[in-house]
């Protein structure tokens, strides 16, 4: 007897979750719905003389354009306001423009757990476009519509915006590598051509020199600079020959520099405390801390392209990954043409200069680089000069984490004293191991 | 024990079945109707509403099959076929999607269907066996229940059913369906090179277990889930035993006779877990950072200088590692459990101990038992009785104690054991911890989701065993 | 020296180890409170107490929101969802309690190995699946999404709430039962009445959960929007690494703030917490 209220509990429970399956068509019905919409809207737009895909586009938008843009959290403020004067230029169209926040260097985390719940238009790190592209987590930009993506930025951006020749990105800027700082008061012009130089005045002002390592992003300087390879394959795995012939050499020049006690591994964070509290005169990192730097330096606060270092004897210059920022646009957005639009509106010139104006950031437009304000700009212009020596990032997932270990290793010192040829050699089987 | 236990349940399911077919053999036209239309039967005892109750749970479930189960289980095989294509037009700025796969909501939707098909199976059954119990109460003349105490019953023998039928869907829901989708990952190739919605993934049987048990040339998950599974053992046996012990010395101390204002003592040790976890670990965090405000008073007092001299701070650095190298940090880990452990344990163990018989101290003393002697013959076996079970639980939840060490290491933790960083796995990782970073950094469904079935199998077999060990014979009817 | 003097040094000993380990417990929190009064807004590394003393992280987190600090709407947002979360899992869970104490029926025991087992799955891995799973039901992105997710498993924790109830003498019952009251006036009329401690602790430990939580409801409110947000969620975005060095003081007043609230809870409801966790497994 009790089996029959069970039965009819369970009942309850199947409608309950029959409507989950409706849920769950109806998702489906959803995702599919652009392509019946954009079938529709083809054919009303090949009536028309479809010259201007602009005003064809403004004509087959009906209610409102429901869009969401993800921005780093300090670029908040400067992003509302270029979303303002973009809802501003198409006064007929009824806009609800949502900004989120999320952090450039991370994006990719968030994107990737649901490409379709990402936002339409979002900002990242140029090293994420190769895992983005391959999730489709990115719409190519086969047109463009208000300037040329691919003339108007300098070619290292548009290069970087690119996998294998299609351009998936809009550059936005061109500032995302790294260089050193320096306090000319301790400094002179001439330290700071030789790190081992600067270690020496360092030690004589009882002050420190600090890299990050400890990072696969910061240590492939050092084994780029003495010519050794590490690049991506088309399986998005990475090739790499930093155990070859002359590579512990490039390890033994880290450990020496260590050895002398003023070369000291910190991350970003630190080196913010760091320099603020005068207890580093010098350290390799990015634009993002040219404020910091200015402010805690004054008029001492210089900038520089990246020192030599020796290896096995020889000075050898050391070379950077250069870095963009970049936005995309989502494929699975409802509404690509108005994400392509914003995307490009948020990547036009005179964005790129609003965005070097308000927050320092070096662009990727060529026009708006060449501007005396943004040359005249210490960081800016030492990205320049490093830019001789760098090379764009083209790295597999798998790099990361083996490449940060022998930064560890190599920057407390080598503690366990394993051989130098063995510790490259575990490094590199990680870095090349093949995609999970 | 456990023979006779099979040999009954197995005798068991053999009547579960046995029941149905003799109630569908024994049935007369109206259970055998049943077998077609769910209500037959209770047309024909006058139980107008059950019948029409069951009539629609039927004609839902054929709905649910056609419209949602169907479709979905006839890709449960191959997990889809059609790969996400687009084509964008530049003239309208619109673009074209074709009618593609998504494997996960092929196998999300297959599993809640099969889920489904399931519990409609086990509905059928006890139809079937009930229609033909009415059929009997009928010939011998019995009353039969009218709804209305159908209903009735729902609030005094049956409430059961009432009391968890809400909670049931929800532990379905929330944690059932989605353990099944994970179980299944296991078996497919789901990773960062397969990820829906525009790239499908398929079945690929034991592959995945293979590859964590074994070391290519390349891939080193066989040593790192060596590595990560003794720390987490040894991890969880620590934090358990710290702050248990921990826990019941301090709540001695602070109950003893000795101690005045004993509630103020117990207040400021209560602020300090009051705080949220996530606060106190991240600040946690920041206080022992390798410039941290802690490494700085210790090179200022010389602490730093002496630890070098002891050989306990390798002579390279200029800061004590607290977090960031595999010893050190795993000490500290452990610390700060029992920083944050001890107090919960210490307000339980208070319960506990007011609650001794006193009697047996009393004539322990007067006996001559020294004050350690009681303690460590009267005082914990007691305890341990009392807190046996819930050891166990706790045992289990640190071996998933995933805030802890992820609040503590994540972005200040760097590996210097290579091998496990070809594998993306850290020191001082847990399993969870692990399988988080693979699943959130590096998409690396399938074999998290291996290594969530080893975490469950390994968590089960220490309850089964330690359970039957400790609770022999039913202690929750002794109290009572 | 004489037994009394032994037992003064006895005594001071005792209570100064007390004082030992209390400032060891204390001086974490003591960091957190002063330097949510720091004037400097990173982390101070060199000096414990702050140099600059200023009330402008306080202002900062309850007046002045930016895309980053939406303190009052986070507070907000996380209140709703804990009285929710609060509500359904104490009645779920004392539904369940009640029927595994005090019910016998066919399939008990099974049920209640079945809840032993999917207890050790480790949540942090179904976690992708339960998102798919509210995906399905339109509920990401969601506070009613975030509720259910807390709230719906809440059954499995039973176990604690069922020792209670066991303690409480059969006889009781069986005297209700003689006088003709159902299981449901057994349920209202006479556990629940005399399970106060046990009802108090799970209210307090369901509503504790949104507080602490930022794994899950990061996961299940990905718009980056952040007035969407939990106050975990946003104070674990402050401690980025891009934002650490701006906002590390206010993280802490943030801490600050919301702790006191939980303190005081936590600190009144002590008595109920100790005799509701023990009552379980005490003869009384």
């Amino acid at each position: 007897m009790k089996k029959k209220v069970c039965a009819l509990l369970l009942s309850a429970a199947m409608m309950a979750c029959g409507l989950t399956g409706c849920g769950g068509t109806d998702a489906n019905v959803g995702s599919s719905a652009p392509a019946t919409d954009s079938k529709a809207s083809s054919e009303a737009s090949s009536e028309a003389p479809a010259t201007d895909p602009i005003s064809n586009l403004i004509a087959a938008t009906t209610g409102t354009v429901e869009l969401t843009v993800w921005a780093s959290e300090e670029d908040q403020d400067l992003t509302k306001n270029l979303i303002a004067d973009f809802e501003a230029a198409y006064p007929d169209v009824d806009f609800n423009i949502t900004l989120g926040a999320e952090s450039e260097s991370t994006c990719k985390d968030t994107v990737l757990v649901d490409v379709e719940a990402a936002a339409d238009v979002y900002t990242f790190a140029d090293d994420q476009i190769n895992e983005l592209v391959k999730a489709g987590a990115l719409q190519s930009v086969s047109a463009t519509y208000t300037y040329d993506v691919a003339t108007s930025n300098v070619a290292g951006a548009v290069e970087a915006a690119s996998v294998d020749g299609t351009l998936y990105a809009y550059p936005m800027t061109a500032d995302n590598g790294y260089f050193m700082f320096y306090d000319k008061s301790i400094f002179t012009e001439d330290d700071v051509k030789s790190l081992e130089k600067m270690l020496e005045v360092a030690a004589a002002n009882d002050k420190k020199v600090a890299m990050c390592v400890a990072d696969g992003w910061y240590i492939y300087s050092f084994f780029k600079g003495a010519g050794f390879d590490m690049s991506l394959n088309a399986d998005g795995s990475n090739s790499c020959n930093w155990n070859e012939a002359g590579g512990t050499d490039v390890a033994q020049g880290i450990l020496d520099l260590f050895a002398t006690g003023s070369f000291v591994n910190m991350t970003d964070e630190e080196m913010a405390t760091a320099i603020t509290e005068g207890t580093i005169a010098a350290c390799v990192n990015g634009t993002w801390r040219a404020a910091t730097a200015a402010e805690a330096w004054g008029e001492n606060y210089a900038a520089t392209k990246l020192p030599t270092y020796k290896v096995a004897g020889t000075d050898t210059q050391m070379s950077s990954f250069s870095g963009y920022k970049l936005i995309g646009v989502n494929p699975h957005s409802d509404n690509i043409g108005w994400s392509m639009l914003l995307a490009e509106h948020l990547t036009s010139e005179a964005s790129q200069v609003a965005r070097f104006e308000a927050r320092g950031l070096g662009p990727a437009n060529i026009n708006a680089a060449a501007s005396e304000a943004v040359q005249a700009d210490p960081a800016i212009a030492a990205l320049a000069e490093q830019a001789a020596y760098a090379t764009p990032q083209r790295v597999g997932g798998n790099y990361w984490s083996p490449a940060q270990t022998l930064g560890q290793i190599l920057s407390s010192g080598n503690p366990d004293g394993t051989e130098l040829q063995e510790l490259l050699d575990t490094a590199v089987t990680g870095i090349v191991a093949p995609v999970q | 024990m456990a023979k006779t236990m099979k040999e009954q349940k197995s005798k068991k399911q053999g009547n579960y079945f046995k029941d149905f077919l003799q109630a569908v053999w024994k049935g007369d036209i109206w259970v055998k109707a049943s077998l077609l239309i769910m209500g037959a039967g209770y047309f024909a005892r006058k139980q107008i509403i059950n019948g029409l109750l069951m009539l629609a749970l039927q004609v839902a479930f054929i709905f649910m099959m056609a419209v949602y189960a169907v479709p979905n289980l006839s890709q449960f095989g191959t997990l889809g076929t059609v790969q996400f294509e687009q084509v964008f037009d530049p003239l309208t700025m619109t673009s074209t999607v074709n009618d593609y796969d998504n494997s996960f909501l092929i196998l999300l939707n297959s599993i809640i269907s099969l889920f489904f098909i399931f519990v409609f199976l086990v509905v059928y059954i006890h139809n079937i066996k009930n229609v033909y119990k009415l059929q009997v109460m009928k010939r011998e003349g019995k009353h039969i229940p009218t709804f209305k105490e159908d209903v009735r019953s729902l609030f005094n023998e049956r409430f059961h059913i009432t009391l968890l039928s809400l909670p049931v869907v929800g532990v379905v829901l929330m944690n059932i369906i989605p353990i099944l989708v994970l179980i299944a990952i296991a078996f497919t190739n789901y990773d960062q090179n397969h990820m829906p919605p525009n790239a499908l993934f398929t079945w690929v049987g034991f592959s995945n277990f293979k590859s964590l048990f074994t070391n290519s040339v390349t891939v080193t998950f066989g040593y790192a889930f060596g590595k990560v599974l003794s720390w987490t053992l040894v991890w969880a046996v620590l934090a358990t035993f710290t702050t248990f012990i921990g826990g019941i010395l301090l709540a001695k101390l602070i109950n003893s006779k000795l101690t005045v204002f004993p509630k103020m003592w117990r207040t400021l040790f209560i602020i300090a877990i009051a705080v949220p976890q996530f606060v106190t670990l991240l600040l946690v965090r920041n206080f022992f950072g390798d410039s941290g405000i802690v490494n700085t008073i210790c090179a200022n007092i010389g602490i730093t200088d002496l630890l070098k001299n002891i050989g306990l701070v390798h002579p390279n650095l200029t800061y004590i590692p607290f977090l960031t190298s595999p010893g050190w940090a795993k000490v500290m880990i452990v610390l700060i459990n029992i920083w944050v452990g001890v107090p919960y344990q210490m307000l339980i163990s208070t319960g506990i101990l007011m609650n001794i018989p006193q009697d047996q101290i009393e004539s322990a003393r007067i006996d001559g038992a020294t004050p350690f002697q009681i303690f460590r013959h009267i005082t914990m076996p007691y305890v341990l009785f009392i807190q046996g079970p819930s050891l166990i639980t706790d045992f289990v939840k640190n071996i998933n104690n995933f805030n802890v060490i992820y609040l503590l290491t994540q972005d200040v933790y760097v590996t210097t054991d290579q091998l496990l960083a070809n594998s993306n796995a850290k020191e001082v990782d847990l399993l969870v911890t692990w399988l988080f970073r693979l699943t959130n950094e590096y998409y690396n469904y399938k074999i998290a989701s291996v290594i969530g079935i080893l975490v469950f199998i390994i968590c089960a077999a220490f309850t089964l065993i330690t359970f039957s060990r400790m609770m022999k014979g039913d202690r929750e009817e002794v109290f009572q | 020296m004489n037994a009394k003097t032994k037992k003064l040094f006895s005594k001071i000993g005792t209570n100064i180890l007390l004082a030992l380990l209390a400032v060891i417990w204390l001086v974490p929190i003591v960091w957190l409170i002063v330097t949510s009064f720091s004037g400097y807004s990173g982390i101070n590394v060199a000096h414990f107490f702050p140099e600059t003393w200023s009330l402008k992280n306080y202002t900062a987190v309850l007046f002045e929101s930016d895309s980053v600090v939406q303190y009052p709407v986070w507070f907000k947002n996380t209140l709703i969802i804990a009285i929710f979360n609060c509500i359904i899992s104490t009645i779920f869970t004392l539904m369940v309690s009640y029927t595994m104490s005090c019910m016998r029926f066919k399939g008990r025991k099974l049920l209640m190995n079945v809840s032993l087992i999917l207890n050790m799955f480790p949540g942090v891995l179904s976690m992708i699946a339960v998102y798919f799973v509210m995906k399905s039901l339109g509920l990401t992105n969601s506070h009613l999404g975030l509720i259910i997710v807390y709230s719906a498993a809440s059954g499995l924790g039973y176990l604690i709430a069922k020792g209670f109830m066991d303690t409480i003498p059969v006889s009781l019952r069986e005297a209700a039962r003689l006088e003709g009251a159902s299981q449901a006036r057994i349920f209202v009329d006479v556990i629940l009445p005399l399970s106060k401690p046990i009802i108090v602790y799970t209210i307090i430990s369901a509503f504790l959960v949104p507080w602490g939580d930022f794994v899950l409801a990061k996961l299940m409110l990905n718009s980056g929007i952040s007035t969407d947000w939990t106050i975990a969620i946003g104070l674990y975005n402050m401690l980025n690494k891009s934002l650490i060095n701006k906002y590390f003081s206010i993280f802490c007043a943030g801490g600050v703030l919301v702790s006191i609230p939980i303190s005081i809870l936590f600190v009144i409801m002590q008595k109920f917490y100790v005799e509701g966790v023990t009552g379980g497994s005490v003869k009384s």
